[in-house]
């Protein structure tokens, strides 16, 4: 079944067409990856998913709802989270605070029952920060709960932002990025956290430059390529497609293909 | 039932101010010391909404005087000119200045960037304009007098010690909401737009109606403020209400320091006391004191610039790290 339906998508920055015609599905349950050259359009692509950007042409309908438009709060309460390129936590807060707050949306206490500290709001507050501790398992940070995330090694703070982005509950995650920087045990690691969350019944959407991470999780690909999509198919089809060849000739990421 | 957690944090503070609220008139009967501590409980409420709004939401208004003058005159006027009970007069004061805050957060919040300090200046303006020209309702420049002293279930609070302990009750309630609110879901959510307005969104936090509301609790608590100022004091007048006040109020929460209520407190009580540093300085000269109080925006400029560069974060700073030392000591 078809979660995501990307249809015909454009987006246009002055003279530039960030993204330009796009259209693909994305299934339930699966690990999807786009992929392109730098410029692209791929976390274009990810900010009009989420309405951080608007398209200028197209529609996007995520469980058949037409989600356009919609603020970026409630595309989050329907079930999409998101992680950023540039990682965007807060720095300022604990690792399990971070979490936390991503349980924002899916939590009720408002600014009269928290003055007054109702009994409800005490017990969801416990509860949400039982559920923030085993999403930090889950990703592997379990001994960093207590850690700010300025405090977080480089190659962890991405992990901490899915945990902080399943905190929302998602049906659809999109992870913007997430092995840029990584090492390759670092990168391990991601992919073994990619496959809990998969197998926890959350579909994921994932931009990356890592080939070899693209290659080994996800079922499908799409490639971007100056905005437009010109290859979309299972992993072993994508490495032989000339035109994705052409596309990556003269990029460091050819001799990955 | 949820275990309910004592938070030594909180507990700490509450039962010094406890101490403080229920001491002070036993101890002095100086009704000057009463006056003066009185008028800082009425500062640190204002100061407990401008920690919310600039120490949590990141948001800046140079308009809160106003606020806090359209709950004076409004109490005033209901209770003095219509003979509403002194209750009545709050609750008059705290919507007045709610639905003020709504209709101003509103449109510059929903606009990215620092509208609201620019709305909120412009808003002070128009207020201090309006105090001193609607003179049947403010009574002009002159000001407004024959304010009549807070009174409960018929019984007028008319001692220095029932003020005080009128006041400092008030401040008491209004910290223990606050201190519950940035320990909760929506402190989180303020502390978390702060940090990355991106990753707030990315959780779902809606930042406009976050602000929106944060804006209007400050301008409700500085409403109540006015209204408690004005029956207490028994006298307003338009250079209370000044933008010289709402830009006092600013350097408060600025050197309070960000993510804290008790670091704003503190500053808003060193401000405060500065020019009556006799009631708190047993033998204070009457020249000292008239020099500080000639001097009085050049203390508060040095003293800020003081604490911004000796104590990075402020007094909040300063708390965090008496506080770490603390737990390393025990």
């Amino acid at each position: 079944m078809s979660l995501l339906q990307v249809r015909s998508v454009t987006k246009r920055f002055g003279g530039l067409t960030a993204v330009d015609d796009v259209s693909f599905d994305v299934h339930e349950g699966a690990i999807k990856a786009v992929i392109g050259p730098n410029g692209a359009g791929k976390s274009t692509l990810f900010n009009v998913l989420t309405s951080f950007d608007r398209p200028d042409e197209g529609s996007v309908t995520f469980d058949a709802a037409d989600i356009i438009g919609w603020p970026p709060q409630r595309i989050v309460r329907s079930g999409i989270a998101r992680t950023f390129q540039n990682t965007q936590l807060f720095e300022e807060m604990s690792a399990l605070e971070n979490v936390m707050a991503g349980a924002h949306a899916v939590t009720k206490a408002g600014f009269f029952s928290a003055a007054l500290r109702l009994p409800w709001t005490v017990r969801e507050e416990r509860d949400v920060a039982e559920e923030a501790g085993r999403l930090l398992r889950l990703v592997g940070l379990g001994d960093w709960a207590d850690s700010y995330a300025a405090d977080l090694p480089h190659g962890l703070r991405r992990l901490l932002e899915i945990a902080r982005a399943l905190a929302t509950m998602p049906r659809l995650l999109l992870v913007d990025e997430p092995a840029a920087g990584l090492n390759t045990a670092e990168t391990a690691a991601l992919a073994d956290a990619l496959y809990r969350i998969r197998d926890r019944g959350v579909t994921i959407l994932i931009v990356e430059h890592d080939m070899g991470l693209v290659m080994e999780v996800s079922d499908e690909i799409v490639v971007l390529d100056r905005g437009m999509k010109i290859a979309e198919g299972p992993p072993r089809l994508i490495q032989k497609d000339p035109a994705v060849i052409a596309a990556y000739l003269g990029e460091e990421d050819v001799d990955e293909l | 039932m949820g275990r309910a957690r004592i938070d030594i944090r909180t507990i700490v503070p509450l039962a010094l101010l406890a101490v403080l609220v229920f001491g002070v008139p036993l101890l002095s009967a100086d009704r000057y010391l009463l006056k003066v501590l009185t008028f800082v409980g009425v500062n640190v409420i204002i100061v407990t909404g401008m920690a919310l709004l600039f120490g949590y939401a990141g948001q800046v208004s140079l308009g809160h005087a106003a606020f806090y003058g359209i709950g004076a005159y409004t109490s005033a006027y209901v209770v003095t000119s219509l003979g509403w009970p002194w209750l009545a007069g709050v609750a008059a004061a705290i919507v007045l200045t709610s639905v003020g805050g709504l209709l101003l957060a509103l449109p510059s919040l929903r606009l990215k960037g620092h509208y609201l300090a620019m709305a909120t200046l412009g808003f002070g303006e128009i207020m201090r304009v309006v105090f001193v020209e609607a003179r049947g309702l403010t009574g002009g420049p002159d000001g407004f007098s024959g304010i009549p002293f807070p009174s409960l279930v018929g019984i007028s609070i008319d001692s220095a010690g029932g003020n005080y302990w009128l006041i400092w009750g008030v401040v008491t309630v209004v910290l223990a909401f606050s201190a519950n609110l940035v320990r909760s879901r929506v402190g989180r959510a303020m502390r978390a737009l702060h940090g990355s307005e991106s990753g707030a969104l990315a959780c779902g936090i809606d930042l406009t109606g976050l602000k929106v509301r944060v804006f209007v609790i400050s301008a409700a608590l500085a409403g109540l403020a006015g209204a408690l100022y004005a029956h207490v004091v028994g006298f307003i007048s338009p250079s209370t209400f000044s933008l010289h006040v709402s830009v006092l109020l600013v350097a408060m929460a600025v050197l309070g320091g960000t993510r804290s209520l008790a670091g704003p407190v503190l500053a808003a009580i060193l401000l405060t006391t500065i020019p009556f540093a006799d009631a708190v300085i047993p033998g204070l000269s009457r020249s000292a004191l008239e020099t500080i109080q000639e001097w009085q925006e050049d203390v508060y400029g040095l003293t800020i610039i003081a604490v911004m560069i000796f104590v990075p974060g402020g007094l909040a700073g300063a708390l965090r790290r008496i506080s770490a030392l603390g737990r390393r000591a025990g």
